[in-house]
């Protein structure tokens, strides 16, 4: 049938310009054909033959172009919700798991040989508050991102934004994670290999760390497309 | 109608036509035409983000569900939109009058 061939070639058209999570585009694209098919058999009943009324309905779609700018946005920022979700929970599950670790194989801590310095009391604060403060900023963008979803504010816009709140809090975080372990290497390396197990919690928390900062670079990707 | 004009206004309007009830995509965008006699001329696969977006936003909800014998994902209104909605009639109303209160009234009497 050549008219199926009009909207195949449209939908698969469409499908080459967007980047971003399969579920969801799957799901954009899957409309996007029913949509396409409901317009062209009301053509059809209007005395078109199929191709002429999948071309009108391909047409009253919109340029290809311009539509894949918009379900981009679409898919830019569900990826940046996902994102920002994983954040929230992750990153605090994350601390508290390596800090029921640390207690459970260690306890409290040894004091150190001399007073540490301010700077490290500094870093040892800012990298336990972290995981809390960076929850907190995903939790605040996810609801200001709500709000604005509903003014006339661009889905591509609101997917930067998410993009950059995911980049600067998983930069926050990973920024803590090291500063800390360098401090602590610095000041009494032998400290990070005081147990196995915790040594492992950290390493465990710093793929999760990665991980997450390969995810916030992804909405950052498909939020720019 | 020029689409520029109607972009501003297109959340009130898809918000409107699920007012009724819930719809398909495709029935949206029949409701759309046939509620303006044919006069909202709007790339109709811009209709499917913006239900999206009232859907980020809490306005509207969608789910897949079987309607004639086919999977379509269809779209209701929240209680947030309904109250979007009701809100968007009242600043409609409210500005219709004063626009009408200006433009309507035919020549303005020439000033003394």
């Amino acid at each position: 049938m050549a008219g199926a061939g009009v909207i195949d070639d449209y939908v698969t058209a469409l499908d080459r310009r967007l980047r971003g999570p399969d579920p969801v585009k799957e799901d954009l694209l899957a409309e996007a054909r029913d949509s396409l098919h409901d317009a062209a058999a009301a053509h059809r009943g209007e005395g078109l033959t199929e191709d002429a009324a999948q071309r009108r309905a391909v047409a009253e779609f919109g340029p290809v172009t311009t539509i894949a700018r918009e379900y981009q946005g679409l898919l830019g920022l569900a990826y940046g919700v996902r994102t920002l979700r994983s954040v929230m929970l992750v990153l605090p599950l994350a601390y508290l798991m390596w800090e029921l670790n640390r207690k459970f194989w260690i306890g409290s801590w040894d004091a150190f040989a001399a007073p540490p310095p301010e700077w490290y009391l500094m870093i040892a604060r800012l990298n336990d508050t972290s995981a809390w403060f960076v929850a907190g900023a995903a939790v605040l963008a996810l609801l200001i991102g709500r709000r604005l979803a509903r003014t006339t504010v661009s889905t591509m816009t609101l997917a930067r934004l998410a993009g950059v709140v995911a980049v600067v809090a998983v930069g926050v975080s990973l920024l803590g994670n090291v500063a800390i372990l360098a401090a602590t290497a610095y000041l009494d390396a032998p400290r990070l290999l005081m147990s196995p197990p915790v040594a492992a919690a950290t390493v465990v928390s710093f793929a999760i760390a990665l991980r997450l900062a390969v995810l916030a670079r992804r909405c950052v990707v498909f939020s720019s497309v | 109608m020029k689409s520029d004009a109607l972009r501003g206004h297109l959340d009130a309007l898809l918000l409107a036509t699920l007012d009724g009830g819930q719809l398909h995509g495709y029935a949206i965008i029949e409701a759309l035409q046939r509620r303006s006699g044919g006069a909202l001329d709007l790339p109709t696969g811009t209709v499917y983000p913006a239900l999206r977006r009232l859907e980020t936003a809490g306005l509207v909800a969608s789910e897949w569900s079987t309607v004639g014998g086919r999977q379509r994902r269809t779209y209701r209104l929240t209680k947030a939109g309904q109250r979007a909605l009701a809100a968007e009639r009242t600043a409609w109303r409210e500005f219709t009058t004063a626009i009408e209160g200006v433009l309507g009234g035919g020549p303005w009497p020439a000033q003394a």
